[in-house]
């Protein structure tokens, strides 16, 4: 099912406010686009905004755009089970307005605060500037600073919260406490240890023994810790440049190149790629580092409704039939940019509905699998693999090595041309340094046992946990009547929560119950679509999803969360099996 | 937090009741109102869109590379990064790393970063906020407080991502920033990110920044609202990573308390080899 977009008013209106309030980039996005020369804006949807303007059909936004796909066959061998489609199931119209509501009430109590701390009728905890710099412009816009005061530190103990340990399917806490109400916090020195549903460590290689780190651990005897020196000035290490050839033959394309950090793979390379005449066609939900590299590259930039082939289509042909509104000249490329799973949403990206649009209209995919290299498909292939696409249709591949991999950096695989291209002229390569060699090492042992080249069946068996715990960790979840986004294979689980006021009560009470969760709201998502994140790992046991999924049932039952699926009667009778 | 903000409305009856209504009335207001569409471009059929995208012929992604090309056709350094390095078996003097102290293969640094790894783990598998901040980073960030006597440091995991993202965290649309003319390519990324107004003024001379401080400070008595709500910033290098050079500091300091300009100063070259005690330019 593709994403409905919510049709009431508010939600446009909200989200206007705020965006003319905020500098975020998630929201500052659409600022330029208007202020640029206001190309056409019609029926185009903002990133972060689920309002789209036409009065498009219901229909449209109900068609089912993934091909091959059956629903559930529970019970199979994992292997030969058939693709798992994307669900977006909507509350009522009446529940979204309770949760504006909320945020109705939450801004006006911030601003009641504000007006109380101004007249010092209450204790203000507020960080001031040096008594110097008094007179200077203030630092913080109004709102923004708001908002951060009145509500986000209010339940600030629910993020950033510290580890002092690895983060594998267990971590320490450091405990921490606060007298201020979230300003400051205080560190008595002790730790706990909780269930981790929140890391980005798919395939359990977040670990502190075991060949990864004794081969990163030898490599700094080899090589040392850094080069100190750009790419291209002999800075490339023989660590570096091994990992490159191993991660093109993984994902069977003829050339690949590294970076060290993802965030930057994607905001300095994609401006290498596009330039002014060029237009950008990017998925409504994608992660800030692309929206970054689109901006730098100053090329035009459309947004097509998340995962849907038929606003995406509408979009290439206006843009090839129009051409670009600002020179009247037909555009001379056109990039689409879509991830493979989205880290907010948990769906998949419907690959060979892309890759078909694209061949059909001439344009290139720039793939981000940040979230599903390792994660998805039979070998850890990504998405690719996972719909049995060829990697040689998808122009640029690009993916991190923060998640799976348990180690940090990025790539972008393709083409030998492409990449010759990106060595080039991507600035990075002047003027940033390469990966340091035990990081490049842990990536390399880690992307060896994927791919068996170890001798044991390891990383199989890491695939294989990996699928049948977010599969069942997903059923569980429906069963017990929460409403989760996504596809059943993906191991991003979204639980949604609605209320921004709920994030708070879902991280503390999961935290007393030993479990720490990703609890995430506005601006990262949808006003009305505040999210506990869970994200599953193959080093998680069935012993220790199911304490979580205890606790969510306990925490469910407090809140009225876990009574607004209404597909609940779906999965009552449902036999779920690991 | 909702069940504390609903206490206080059941405490304060006639209060909670005013609200509720109003809130009532205002979100529902919001909720009927629409917003009209408006079209007004030439319209094209479906048939002439698809022969217009039957012509049209998309650039290549990319142009081809000459192959020759020496980032291409790299040479590996064997080993460490010390004083000498070996290429392909022969021995040569390091004159390419910014390893100014000397660090590289330093015994004591290496063994800390093995434990580490077997303590933690390679990666962080997380961002800062959910579960990525790891008690290290919070000594580290206390230490560098306190090297620099400010409040509080920050740090990001990749160099060149830094300046390009502090800058633009500040420095939104409608403010100004006066950049020197030879800062380094992170920086100006930052500047694009941030969108402010940028005035570039001539590397490391003064006089030219003072006239635009000036031009500004006449602007902000034309318009003293606006000027209200435009913040200033310079931002400068310590030591330039383009061409070597210092900058003048004191001089700017002048100017960011003469003219309330806050100053942004990228020490990444001059951080550990400037000044007795290698806190930079500071
Ligand atoms: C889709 C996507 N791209 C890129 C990144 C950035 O990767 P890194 O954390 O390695 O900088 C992320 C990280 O969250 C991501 O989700």
């Amino acid at each position: 099912m593709s994403r409905r977009v919510n049709p009431i008013c508010i939600d446009d209106f909200m989200n206007r406010q705020l965006t003319e309030r905020t500098d975020i980039l998630e929201c500052a996005w659409h600022k330029r686009q208007q202020e640029d020369g206001g190309h056409s804006e019609d029926e185009e949807t903002k990133h972060r905004d689920g309002h789209a303007r036409g009065d498009l059909e219901e229909e449209e936004y109900l068609a089912p755009p993934a091909p091959r796909v059956k629903t559930f066959s529970i019970g199979d061998d994992w292997k030969t089970r058939e693709r798992s489609p994307n669900e977006f199931e909507h509350i009522s119209r009446w529940r979204a307005l309770t949760v504006y509501l909320s945020w109705v009430t939450l801004i006006m109590f911030a601003y009641v605060r504000e007006f109380l701390r101004n007249w010092g009728l209450e204790t203000s905890h507020i960080k001031i500037e040096l008594g110097k710099q008094k007179h200077f412009v203030p630092l913080f816009n109004d709102f923004e600073a708001v908002y951060q005061r009145n509500c986000y530190v209010r339940v600030r103990d629910v993020f950033e919260r510290p580890i002092g340990s690895t983060p594998g399917a267990k971590v320490s806490l450091l405990d921490r406490y606060t007298e201020d109400g979230g300003w400051t916090f205080k560190f008595p020195g002790t730790q706990t240890e909780v269930i981790n549903v929140g890391s980005y460590n798919y395939l359990g290689f977040a670990q502190n023994k075991g060949p990864c780190a004794d081969a990163a651990s030898t490599k700094i005897n080899d090589e040392g810790l850094a080069t100190c020196s750009t790419v291209h000035e002999n800075g490339r290490s023989i660590s570096q440049a091994r990992l490159e050839a191993l991660v093109a033959k993984f994902l069977g394309v003829n050339d690949a190149i590294c970076f060290s950090m993802g965030f930057a793979t994607n905001s300095m390379n994609a401006p290498c790629l596009v330039d002014k005449h060029s237009l950008i066609i990017s998925d409504q939900y994608n992660h800030a580092s692309l929206i970054l590299g689109c901006r730098l590259s100053g090329a035009s930039t459309k947004v097509f409704k998340h995962n849907d082939m038929k606003s995406l289509e509408k979009i290439l042909r206006d843009a090839i039939a129009y051409g670009n509104p600002k020179t009247y000249r037909p555009y001379k490329k056109i990039l689409i940019i879509v991830e493979g799973i989205y880290s907010m949403e948990g769906s998949i990206s419907n690959l060979p509905g892309i890759i078909e649009l694209k061949k059909k209209y001439g344009a290139y995919l720039y793939l981000d699998e940040a979230h599903s290299i390792g994660a998805m498909g039979r070998s850890g292939r990504g998405v690719v693999e996972y719909w049995g696409c060829d990697p040689n249709d998808v122009d640029i591949l690009m993916g991190t090595f923060t998640k799976s991999f348990g180690s940090a950096g990025g790539y972008i695989a393709g083409s030998k041309k492409v990449i010759d291209h990106l060595r080039v002229a991507s600035p990075t390569g002047y003027y940033s340094s390469p990966m340091s060699p035990p990081i490049a090492e842990q990536i390399y042992k880690s992307m060896s046992i994927i791919m068996g080249f170890d001798g044991t069946n390891d990383g199989e068996a890491r695939i294989e946990r990996l699928a049948r715990n977010s599969r069942y960790f997903r059923l569980r979840l429906k069963q017990l009547g929460y409403i989760v986004y996504g596809s059943n294979d993906s191991p991003v689980v979204p639980v949604l929560i609605y209320y921004p006021t709920m994030c708070g009560f879902y991280g503390r009470q999961m935290l007393a119950r030993g479990i720490g969760v990703v609890v995430v709201s506005f601006p990262a998502t949808d006003m009305t679509e505040a999210r506990v994140r869970f994200c599953v790992s193959a080093a998680h046991t069935k012993e220790q999803l199911d304490t979580v999924l205890n606790a969510m049932k306990e925490v469910g039952r407090e809140t009225w969360c876990s009574s607004f699926s209404s597909h609940k009667q779906l999965y009552e009778k449902m036999k779920i099996e690991w | 937090m909702f069940a504390t903000l609903l206490g206080i409305f059941g405490e304060a009856s006639t209060l909670h009741y005013a609200l509720e209504t109003f809130l009532i009335a205002a979100v529902t207001f919001l909720y009927f109102r629409r917003r009209e569409v408006k079209d007004s471009r030439v319209k094209l059929t479906e048939k002439q869109k698809d022969e217009l995208i039957a012509e049209w012929k998309p650039e290549p992604l990319v142009p081809d590379t000459p192959q020759d090309h020496p980032v291409l056709n790299p040479r590996f350094i064997d080993g460490k990064m010390t004083k000498y390095v070996k290429i392909e078996g022969k021995e040569y003097l390091n004159m390419v790393t910014s390893n100014f102290l000397g660090f590289v293969g330093e015994q004591r640094i290496e063994d800390v970063a093995k434990k580490t790894i077997f303590k933690y783990g390679v990666g962080s598998c997380g961002p800062r906020g959910f579960y990525g901040t790891v008690d290290v980073h919070l000594d580290l960030e206390k230490e560098l407080a306190q090297f620099f006597g400010c409040e509080e440091a920050v740090l990001y995991s990749y160099g060149f991502a830094t300046i390009a993202s502090a800058i633009p965290a500040y420095a939104k649309r409608g403010d100004v920033i006066f950049v020197d003319k030879g800062v380094n390519f992170a920086i100006q990324k930052g500047l694009q990110a941030s969108r402010a107004r940028v005035e570039w003024f001539e590397h490391n001379d003064m006089e030219d920044l003072e006239r635009l401080l000036e031009l500004q400070a006449e602007k902000d008595k034309r318009d003293s609202v606006k000027a209200g709500k435009t913040r200033r910033f310079m931002v400068v290098e310590g030591i330039y990573a383009n061409s070597g050079e210092i900058c003048p500091l004191q001089k700017l300091m002048e100017f960011k308390w003469q003219h309330k300009v806050r100053i942004f100063i990228d020490e990444s070259y001059s951080f550990g080899v400037l000044g007795k005690t290698g806190r930079g330019k500071l």
